[in-house]
């Protein structure tokens, strides 16, 4: 049996931790109710980008013959090099936040390994971006510092040379893997197709509204630079939505550390007692035994 | 007279949200204004300054990066990159949104000509607020 001091030790350690865990939590608490808040108010601009996206992209399917000549827009039918884009923490103690997308992403590249499709990886988050070098699994792309701390314009960056590669016939797909926000005690992985975007789910308009004639050359061209923003716009919202979901983990995670660590000294103080109620008996029992044998 | 609903947004949020007898547009192929009624029409926006007649009569300005522009006979929606509203109650609230908007100038890397005067324009919008 461990001794007196050893335990004593052992409850100071845990409880330590405890302070930590907490802390931790609370941070992230508050730190999860500012992420939130940025998501919410960028969904309004998701929501209308799509709505203006859709009602340019109907328009020009269903008035022109051909439909929508842009390669963003078409189904591309052999794909040979595809891009991966996955967002993953800077930092760990999040419980399974960063193993979910790790092990989505490596069912991805397993999936187009059987199909013969070169997958490009790119990563972002020091989390992810170590795993994969550790496994010796080559990244072709990894920006750390970015999901901790999502900024517009370094996202826009990254994920513009995918968009320009695309568009070049480099690659043949973009595909988005984040562990986004869904509420506060749970997370949801999204797997997202961004490019080439389904040009199915956009419906011909009825023309109701008086509508100004607009070349249908200067439709495409809108329909061009959209496509970027778009694009930049969907990798920027899952870094938000992602820096949401990691407190959101993390929050959880804690919590549950917290708790346990007060069962342990919960555990730990009864052995404890154990221990001194032993100690004393043992004790007794010596100075007992020492009177006995001087009679 | 008649008014329109006018909603700005960006990435991070609403700049902008409310009615409006009129609001000037730096559009792509020229600088448009928009009223009440206006036939639907959906454009890009490049650098430059919206400029927004309140109801009050008073003029806001919101300095943008670039754009797009959906009209409709009832509302118009401005979705941008970036956009500073040229706005106060002081004159250290007023000098503060202009140093964001030159900022914001400075990052947009493209030699356009209309930059310069979009500079100008900012200077003398603010010189009207104080």
């Amino acid at each position: 049996m461990a001794s007196l001091k050893d335990i004593q030790r052992q409850i100071k350690s845990v409880s330590n931790t405890q302070k930590t865990t907490r802390a931790m939590k609370l941070v992230s608490t508050a730190k999860l109710r500012r992420a939130e808040e940025l998501a919410k108010r960028s969904r309004l601009y998701a929501a209308k980008m799509n709505q203006v996206i859709a009602e340019i992209a109907g328009r020009i399917k269903c008035n022109k013959v051909g439909g929508i000549d842009n390669r963003c827009f078409a189904e591309i039918e052999d794909q040979k090099t595809v891009d991966i884009v996955f967002v993953t923490a800077d930092k760990g103690l999040c419980g399974g936040f960063n193993i979910q997308t790790i092990k989505a992403v490596k069912k991805l590249l397993a999936e187009y390994k059987t199909k013969n499709i070169k997958v490009r990886l790119r990563g972002i988050g020091k989390k992810g971006i170590e795993f994969f070098k550790y496994n010796e699994i080559e990244l072709f792309d990894a920006v750390a510092n970015l999901s901790s701390k999502p900024d517009k314009e370094r996202s826009d960056n990254f994920i513009l040379s995918s968009i320009e590669d695309f568009k070049g016939g480099k690659i043949d797909g973009l595909y988005l893997v984040y562990n986004g926000y869904k509420n506060m005690i749970t997370q949801e992985l999204h797997v997202n197709k961004i490019l080439p975007v389904d040009a199915s789910q956009f419906e011909c308009s009825e023309a109701e509204k008086s509508l100004l004639e607009v070349e249908a050359e200067d439709e495409e061209k809108m329909l061009d630079a959209l496509v970027d923003r778009y694009v930049q716009y969907a990798m920027y919202y899952s870094l938000i939505d992602s820096v949401a979901a990691e407190h959101s983990a993390r929050m959880q995670a804690m919590d549950t550390a917290t708790n346990n660590a007060k069962e342990m000294v919960k555990s730990l103080n009864v052995q404890y007692n154990k221990a001194r109620q032993a100690a004393i008996t043992t004790e007794l029992i010596e100075i007992i035994s020492g009177v006995e044998s001087m009679k | 007279m008649d008014k329109l609903k006018l909603e700005i947004l960006t990435p991070n949020g609403v700049i902008y949200n409310g009615e409006a007898i009129s609001v000037t547009l730096p559009g792509e192929e020229g600088e448009f204004g928009v009223l009440a009624e206006h036939s639907s029409l959906t454009t890009l926006l490049e650098a430059g300054v919206i400029d927004i007649e309140k109801e009050d009569k008073s003029v806001e300005s919101v300095l943008i990066n670039w754009g797009v522009v959906q009209v409709d006979e009832k509302k118009v929606i401005v979705l941008v990159e970036g956009a500073v509203a040229i706005r106060g109650d002081s004159e250290s609230a007023v000098a503060k949104a202009l140093s964001d908007a030159k900022e914001l100038i400075e990052s947009i890397k493209d030699n356009n000509p209309a930059i310069a005067t979009v500079s100008a324009r900012l200077e003398s919008a603010a010189q009207n607020l104080l």
